[in-house]
């Protein structure tokens, strides 16, 4: 035999665990508190998937990167609020611009990147008000297909039965106010090429429209209450109902303290992060339910053990698992922050506090949970009796 | 017991080696694999757009104009009807994206006007009293004009975008208005954003009769308001007898006009009137279809917009009995015999049709333009090199990821047991590749990710087995007995976290998407085969070193 097993805890631990559980309770409503109130007065760093705008990776096409001219460059080309930040490296950063309204500065700026692109005989400017409409004006008179490359240069995407027939030198577009906003994001992008594309290489480009990033953060959200619920239902048909509360407490905890993490830390809060979030959710329920499992044997087992001392003793008996798998999973989520790039930095960082965080709250929250349900082995016991007395 | 029967263990064994099966097109070099079935080349994983590089859109379609316009439509059709019924209108107006109402001069023609809905359109909903008769299209029709418009929209979107057929675009339905357009590889998407609500070039002519009345195919000279255009039938007849002529006519550079291939190639050609007397850009919609009287024929029926409508009106009430000539790219792909002035937008086209002659004629007549407005609400682009920049990171991370796993497990379960968790480990990781493989799942960034989540996740069930194991141990039990104790102990602990973890992933993966799909999809399969291998696979594993070994005491 080459190396002797290691064991993590040599002897059968007996700690006090849920002696702490007041401490435990004041500090974890403290820490949720803390997360909601600053999710309210700070506000998350959304990413453009729900807040909607414009995102784009750019490499300096010689040394590095000057965040600070690039930032008065981009900001100064009126198209909202502009956040920068390095990205992987010195060279690199991603240039993140609020999403566009569709009000008239968006087509001030199309008939700025138009006659930039095509000359100065071109022009765009707003329909009637409260409308959507854009009307278009080139040099010389164009057909249909002309008219269809000129408005594409701006990003537009419309049918030729929207453009004039034969050969004018206007052209009305008729859209409403929401198409229009949809369209401005491109024309924002299109500015911004525009604009640093000499100095700076463009690597990545992602554009969200207002409808969707609605509609992704109501997804989000859905995804999240529906996952807490059905874990929640899954555990109380397993075991009894003050476990599935339990457990819905301790997943609230995890995923409230995470939301807090991307206030106080400033993370991106992205789709990712939404992953992040399912994810601790479903790796923090993995760890109550082997503490739940033991417990749940030993109350059958140890008829005369009173409810406080059987947690502890259970919660101890499975600490050395809880230990490793948390340790697996340690080291798992610690290569995908060294290593796992830019883009991935926020959901890793979620997760290697989700792995603490859920340890925690499996042996604190869960589990004291219980105690403050009055769970009580006899009842266990009165239930299986019956349900065995039914049988017979 | 420890032990499985015989037949299991085969099983185990079997089901493992088809994995490895599926999993192995991954690796094979390019060479190999094209000597080998389709079927299995295909079992591969695709790397997502942004790995890849590429360019991804979600596109949606203006149904609401294209209600509107229909419901237009429809208006002018119940007037004509109207009219030819005597029916007295004192107004037809259209509720915007809901319905059409008509309000008679005269309450006691409302059955006679009934009538004259029915037989304009028999599946609208009727309501209303007195002088006003409210019509709109069932739920059910809207959904089946919704669906067609989506369905068509994809239809002609393919054919735009991937003329070449080299680039392997992901074209779907998404939700009710939604089309999500994938195209690996692509970075500049000025072009492809050009293409997107291009018009394919299909315009209606008038045969001049005068000329074609000379029997001959190529008249030497011509007036000059007509021009020579093959038809169709002509270019494929072409192709059959002359094959070479045929590709000569798609190389040329620049290409040739119709009138040019007819006079140099000499297929089947029509002459023409150049006037366009509507554009394609007009056309609605077409569908094959059966003619309701004499026997149920198959023809192509068809729907023009308000404007192509009046424009189509015009030109067949001047010009009964001659042909109309319908001309796609530079080919006339029909040209009917008008038979009497097709008013109110849409007509039909009868000849000696089969119904896949139809069926091909309209999915022809309808690639002209798109039915709705197609606009840009979310876009992502890829370049390839930042593609390779995040496989390179997603590797390392991966890797590094499992050997710290595989050495924390070497350590505290020692070489015996932490070697086959980490065997087993790596059996699930295989499992996973093999079952992304032949669902043909994308590989992303965030799927990676869940890579790497899995690893540290299958290795859970052994610590569990093994902790338990170690407790049964410390309570005096034998080697043998502590084991298989352990084993069937840990097992509901394991079969219940993992299925609670799998509710987190199934429902990550039915409301994200994307990317975050990609995820959800590797930690998914992830859960669901390490069910497998924490269950049977280990369980051989150890049951064969005791049968083997016959240890005495476990060296755990």
């Amino acid at each position: 035999m080459l190396w002797r097993p290691h064991h993590l805890i040599q002897v059968r631990t007996s700690f006090d665990f849920l002696s702490k559980r007041k401490l435990a309770l004041v500090a974890s409503t403290v820490i949720n508190v803390l997360s909601l109130a600053g999710v309210f007065i700070f506000g998350l760093n959304f990413g453009i998937d729900f807040e909607g705008g414009i995102a784009i990776q750019v490499r300096a096409k010689q040394g590095t990167i000057h965040l600070e001219e690039l930032r008065s460059t981009v900001g100064a080309l009126h198209v909202g609020e502009v956040s920068l930040q390095e990205f992987g490296d010195a060279s690199s950063a991603l240039i993140r611009v609020q999403r566009q309204e569709g009000g008239t500065q968006c087509v001030a700026n199309a008939d700025n990147v138009l006659k930039r692109r095509a000359g100065n005989g071109w022009a765009v400017k707003p329909g009637a008000a409260g409308t959507g409409d854009v009307e278009f004006t080139a040099p010389s008179a164009l057909d249909a297909v002309g008219w269809r490359d000129a408005v594409s240069r701006v990003g537009l995407t419309v049918q030729e039965r929207q453009l004039p027939r034969g050969s004018v030198n206007t052209a009305k577009v008729e859209m409403t106010p929401e198409q229009r906003a949809e369209w401005c994001q491109q024309v924002a992008i299109k500015l911004v090429e525009d604009t640093i594309g000499n100095k700076y290489e463009l690597r990545g480009t992602e554009s969200v429209g207002p409808k969707i990033g609605d509609e992704l953060m109501r997804n989000g959200v859905l995804a999240i209450v529906a996952t807490l619920v059905a874990i929640a239902i899954y555990v109380w048909f397993r075991f009894e109902w003050q476990f599935g509360v339990g457990a819905l407490v301790a997943l609230l905890h995890d995923v409230i303290s995470t939301v807090g993490l991307f206030v106080v830390l400033h993370l991106d809060f992205s789709l990712t992060a939404l992953a992040a979030l399912l994810t601790i959710a479903g790796y923090s329920i993995n760890d109550t339910v082997v503490i739940f499992d033991r417990v749940r044997e030993n109350m059958r087992r140890y008829k005369k053990m009173g409810l406080i001392e059987l947690l502890n003793f259970s919660i101890n008996e499975t600490l050395a698992r809880t230990l490793m798998t948390s340790g697996t999973m340690f080291v798992a989520v610690l290569a995908l922050v060294l290593f796992g790039g830019p883009v991935l930095y926020s959901f890793s960082i979620a997760m290697l506090w989700g792995v603490f965080v859920g340890t925690y709250s499996s042996i604190w929250i869960a589990s004291a949970t219980l105690v403050y349900l009055n769970l009580r082995p006899e009842q266990l016991r009165q239930d299986e009796e019956k349900a065995e007395k039914a049988k017979a | 017991m420890l032990n499985l029967p015989r037949w299991q263990t085969i099983a185990v064994i079997v089901f493992t080696a088809l994995a490895a099966l599926f999993a192995l097109p991954n690796v094979l070099p390019a060479a190999v694999l094209d000597h080998l079935p389709g079927w299995y080349q295909q079992s591969r994983i695709n790397l997502g757009l942004d790995l890849r590089g590429g360019a991804h859109f979600l596109l949606e379609a203006d149904l609401r104009s294209v209600l509107n316009e229909r419901l237009a439509n429809l208006s002018d059709s119940l007037r004509a009807e109207m009219r030819k019924q005597q029916v007295g209108l004192k107004d037809v107006t259209v509720e915007p994206g809901r319905a059409v109402v008509v309000t008679l001069r005269d309450e006691a023609q409302r059955a006679k006007a009934l009538e004259a809905i029915r037989a304009v359109d028999p599946s609208l909903v009727v309501s209303g009293g007195g002088d006003t008769i409210r019509l709109a299209y069932s739920d059910q029709e809207l959904f089946k004009k919704k669906k067609e418009v989506i369905d068509q929209s994809i239809e002609i979107l393919r054919r735009r975008v991937d003329e070449t057929g080299t680039i392997e675009p992901t074209i779907v339905r998404q939700g009710d208005d939604r089309i999500l357009l994938q195209m690996p590889g692509i970075k500049d998407t000025t072009d492809l954003k050009r293409k997107i609500n291009q018009t394919a070039k299909l315009t209606f002519h008038l045969v001049n009769e005068d000329v074609a009345q000379t029997g001959q195919n190529l008249p030497a000279t011509l007036p000059p308001t007509t021009y020579l255009v093959p038809t169709r039938e002509g270019m494929q007849e072409l192709r059959r007898s002359n094959p070479k002529a045929w590709e000569e006519i798609q190389a040329a550079n620049p290409r040739l006009s119709p009138e040019q291939i007819c006079r140099r190639y000499q297929p089947q050609c029509l002459p023409v009137l150049k006037r366009v007397v509507v554009g394609g850009e007009d056309l609605d919609d077409a569908k094959a279809t059966f003619e309701q009287q004499q026997g149920g024929r198959p023809i192509i029926s068809f729907t023009f917009n308000t404007a192509g409508g009046r424009a189509f009106c015009n030109a067949t009430r001047q010009n009964i009995g001659k042909r109309l000539a319908i001309q796609l790219d530079n080919e006339i792909i029909s040209a009917p015999v008008v038979q009497s002035a097709i008013c109110g937008g849409s007509g039909i086209i009868t000849g000696t049709f089969t119904t896949q002659q139809t069926q091909e004629q309209a999915l022809l007549l309808r690639s002209g333009a798109l039915p709705a407005t197609l606009s840009i609400i979310e876009e992502r682009t890829v370049g390839a090199d930042l593609g390779a920049d995040a496989i390179q990171a997603g590797t390392t991370a991966a890797f590094v990821g499992t050997g710290l796993v595989i050495l924390l497990m070497l350590t505290v379960y020692g070489p015996v047991f932490g070697g086959f968790a980490s065997f087993a480990m790596l059996v699930n990781m295989l499992l996973v590749f093999a079952g992304m493989s032949i669902l043909g799942a994308s590989l992303t960034l965030p799927g990676i990710a869940g890579l790497v989540l899995t690893v540290g996740m299958s290795v859970d069930s052994n610590v569990l087995i093994y902790e338990r194991v170690r407790e049964e141990k410390a309570n005096g039990r034998s080697a043998f007995s502590a084991l298989a104790t352990g084993y069937e102990r840990a097992l509901t602990a394991i079969i219940d976290s993992n299925l609670t973890a799998l509710i987190a992933g199934v429902l990550l993966f039915g409301f994200g998407s994307g990317p975050i799909r990609g995820f959800a999809t590797s930690l998914t399969l992830g859960l669901l085969t390490h069910l497998f291998t924490a269950t049977i696979f280990t369980r051989m594993l150890l049951a064969t070193w005791v049968r083997l070994r016959r240890p005495t005491e476990l060296p755990i």
